[in-house]
């Protein structure tokens, strides 16, 4: 179980995170969604003993971030947002100084194991530098979960992938749910919060706005929205709490009308006025 | 097998340098500065200048072989630690992996000192072959790789310390220029005016220079022995600290 109590984080003048609080039950698949400068790779970082808290507090299986780091370390994978590979090593030497530093055992069979998980088995060999983007962050994914970790971080996993690559991963991440992981995800695609997550943290601007499932956060906003574009090219939006009342509001507005099912997109812009992406 | 924490580290700068040493460049990058000034000084100034009872270039020798080892133990850590940490940040694997951060230190200090060992044994192989005079003895090696230590012990610190890589360079011309060429690389300490040769006398490549000019340790040596170990240890203890203390 991970609890993170009144976290904060400053950089100079900069307050990064704010006094976040949130308890994740074992097992689940938490999601931290924002936009750019929300707060969620220094959150992130912080649970993974890579940055410490100005203040707060954060357990992770009763081991606190700070004081017990090392306890922590040998529970987590961490796939970082930004890609932190050698690139001049091959795949196979990537894992291979991973599986060294995790004290993975039987190292040779695992590294197959996982190199094969992601698909790139047969170009173990290949230096990174001639790895596609999608290639390397299913190389990030692999290393991550090489010492079988209990608790996987995945920040902005699917970032800069294409739609098929994406899918790809949703799948690997859902895989490793069931095997009774915990993963904390951090993503500004809001199909890929609402895909993948038992629940969902919104950011902004260094607080956690809210917190719930991504049905019951769209319910609180309500489900359906009608949108129109007026004379001046400006979307229109209005949320309804029915699919009834949503088609009696577009029955009484001219041409051009649509009506869609609210994401969690409607829910940030509902409570921040800004859009996410 | 499970391995000792520094171990992966260690590999991975090998790995990292044997694909290095593959490359032309790398090998002449680190042999051009000492092999200019062997040629500058010890063969064209070599022949008309005595220093210390001996031939110049007999006297150049041990000098330049101090200068490789510091530059390259130190540089190489410093640039890819600092690199490491703020580019690729391929430094989080090792902070985010459950091993000690003396562990950090070791592997990446054991990395820069075999890489400063290779440069000095391509200088000491062009002494043997240039110089009548120059010999290898038991204190030279050991000063030799204690120098190495030393410096990529400091090289991790400057790694650490520096806020981009622009910084190392800096730190590189206030502290490591200035010793290769006061330190006793070129001519002996003992001609600098006196105002400075008190801090000649507390920068660590001064002492160095002194005991790998030695046949032996007489009582100057020891000193030196003694000033050398206190900068190991005391650099290996703040670096271990400074990783320690790590956070982003």
């Amino acid at each position: 179980m991970i609890e993170a109590v009144e976290l904060t984080k400053n950089y100079g003048e900069v307050r990064a995170v704010e006094r976040v609080s949130f308890t994740i039950p074992q097992g689940e698949v938490f999601g931290l969604l924002g936009p750019n400068g929300a707060g969620k790779t220094t959150t992130i970082k912080m649970l993974t003993t890579l940055s410490r808290p100005d203040s707060g507090r954060c357990t992770i299986d009763g081991f606190d971030v700070v004081k017990s780091a090392f306890d922590i370390k040998g529970r987590i994978g961490v796939v970082p947002q930004e890609n932190n590979l050698d690139r001049e090593l091959t795949a196979f030497e990537n894992l291979l100084i991973y599986a060294m530093l995790h004290r993975v055992k039987d190292r040779n069979k695992e590294i197959k194991a996982a190199l094969m998980m992601v698909d790139l088995w047969d170009r173990k060999d290949s230096e990174v530098t001639h790895f596609s983007g999608g290639m390397q962050r299913r190389l990030l994914l692999a290393r991550a979960l090489l010492p079988q970790p209990s608790i996987l971080f995945l920040d902005e996993l699917s970032i800069g992938l294409d739609p098929q690559i994406r899918r790809q991963m949703w799948d690997m991440i859902r895989k490793t749910k069931i095997q009774g992981r915990t993963v904390i995800l951090t993503t500004h695609y809001i199909e890929e919060a609402e895909n993948l997550c038992d629940r969902v943290g919104i950011l902004s601007r260094g607080k956690l706005i809210t917190l719930d499932t991504p049905a019951n956060l769209k319910a609180s906003v309500g489900e359906y929205i009608v949108e129109q574009i007026d004379q001046e090219g400006k979307l229109m939006q209005t949320i309804c709490k029915s699919p009834e009342e949503a088609r009696e509001l577009a029955k009484n507005k001219e041409a051009g009308v649509t009506i869609r099912k609210s994401n969690l997109e409607d829910v940030f812009i509902k409570l921040t006025g800004e859009r996410i992406e | 097998m499970i391995v000792a924490g520094w171990v992966p580290i260690f590999l991975r700068e090998m790995l990292l340098f044997r694909r290095k040493l593959l490359r032309v460049g790398y090998l002449f990058s680190a042999m051009v500065t000492p092999i200019i000034y062997l040629i500058a000084f010890g063969l064209g100034l070599g022949n008309s200048v005595k220093m210390a009872g001996s031939d110049y270039l007999s006297y150049l020798i041990p000098g330049l072989v101090a200068m490789s080892s510091m530059n390259n133990s130190y540089t190489w850590v410093a640039s890819g630690v600092n690199l490491n940490r703020l580019y690729f940040k391929t430094f989080q694997i090792f902070v985010q992996a459950p091993i000690h951060p003396s562990s950090i230190l070791t592997g990446e200090v054991l990395a820069g000192m075999v890489k400063g060992l290779f440069a000095s044994m391509l200088i000491i192989i062009v002494g043997l072959l240039t110089s009548s005079t120059f010999s290898l003895t038991g204190i030279f090696i050991a000063t030799l790789i204690l120098n190495c230590f030393l410096f990529a012990n400091l090289g991790v610190i400057t790694g650490m310390r520096t806020k981009s890589h622009e910084d190392t360079a800096t730190y590189s011309n206030f502290f490591i220029m200035p010793m290769a060429f006061f330190c006793g690389t070129f001519f002996p300490v003992d001609r600098l005016p006196n105002f400075i040769k008190w801090i000649i006398y507390i920068l660590p490549l001064t002492h160095t220079n002194v005991i790998m000019r030695k046949g032996s340790l007489d009582e100057e040596g020891l000193f030196s022995l003694g000033i050398l170990a206190v900068y190991a240890v005391a650099f290996f203890i703040y670096g271990s600290r400074l990783i320690r203390k790590y956070s982003e």
